[in-house]
């Protein structure tokens, strides 16, 4: 799996493609909690180009939500596809993750 | 290792996290070929990804290698999934339930794997007997 990281103005925007699982979700970790730790609050997650995910994926989301929790920030999801939409919500995890339907329209409620 | 033959595919593993791609894609392919749904498939590679993973990840207290054996059978609208191993027992069916409703700072991490599996199949049996372990799902699917 490839993560990108862009930066835009304070928001950090991380744009994952291919599948976030056991294997790959260990890669994301390491870009996404060293990000939160050099305090960035603001992150949009743009799924557009992932194609799956599985638990490992959402512990790492969870874990890194919940660290950003502790300083007030915000991790929020754009793109994501029908699949792994409902992934999110048999995991009870969409009242955590806000879902939009694009990085723009991310950008502007992560701002508000 | 693999072998399929008609409405049965087999598929013979090692205990190491790389192997599980492997097996969800063999298995798509089979589940394709049968004009299988694909919401089904899609569920059902989740499925064998997060138990496997379990399995592999947890399973075992020595560093050796372990056999897994992987069979699906589709036959008159079921699917039946089979996970057979000698690792430890783990009943996936007597793994606590996870707390959906909580807000982030109570949520637990754990848990959710299973907790997926059990939605997405239509039954989950597990059963252990003389060190092996034969986990069995079903999930009725119509056709194409």
């Amino acid at each position: 799996m490839e993560v990108k990281i862009e930066k835009i103005e304070d928001i950090n925007i991380f744009s994952l493609e291919g599948n976030l699982d056991s294997n790959t979700s260990g890669d994301l970790e390491k870009r996404l909690i060293p990000t939160i730790d050099a305090n960035n609050t603001k992150f949009i997650l743009d799924f557009s180009q992932l194609h799956y995910i599985s638990s490992a994926g959402l512990r790492v989301l969870l874990s890194a939500a919940k660290k950003l929790n502790q300083f007030k920030g915000k991790l929020i999801l754009c793109s994501v596809k029908k699949d792994i939409k409902e992934v999110f919500d048999v995991a009870g995890l969409m009242p955590i993750f806000p879902i939009y339907d694009n990085p723009e329209e991310a950008a502007r409620k992560i701002l508000q | 290792m693999s072998s399929s033959t008609g409405t049965k595919i087999e598929l013979q593993i090692l205990n190491k996290i790389p192997e599980i791609e492997r097996v969800c894609n063999s298995i798509t392919t089979f589940s394709r070929q049968h004009s299988i749904d694909e919401k089904i498939i899609s569920n059902l590679y989740l499925a064998i990804d997060e138990l496997l993973t379990n399995i592999i990840r947890y399973g075992y207290r020595d560093e050796k290698d372990h056999t897994i054996y992987v069979r699906c059978t589709i036959e008159k609208e079921l699917l039946t999934l089979q996970i057979e191993d000698d690792s430890y027992p783990f009943d996936p069916n007597k793994a606590p339930i996870p707390d959906l409703t909580n807000d982030l700072e109570n949520r637990k991490i754990g848990g959710l794997g299973i907790y997926l599996v059990k939605n997405m199949m239509d039954d989950v049996k597990y059963v252990t007997k003389n060190g092996k372990n034969t986990l069995t799902l079903t999930k009725k699917c119509t056709i194409n």
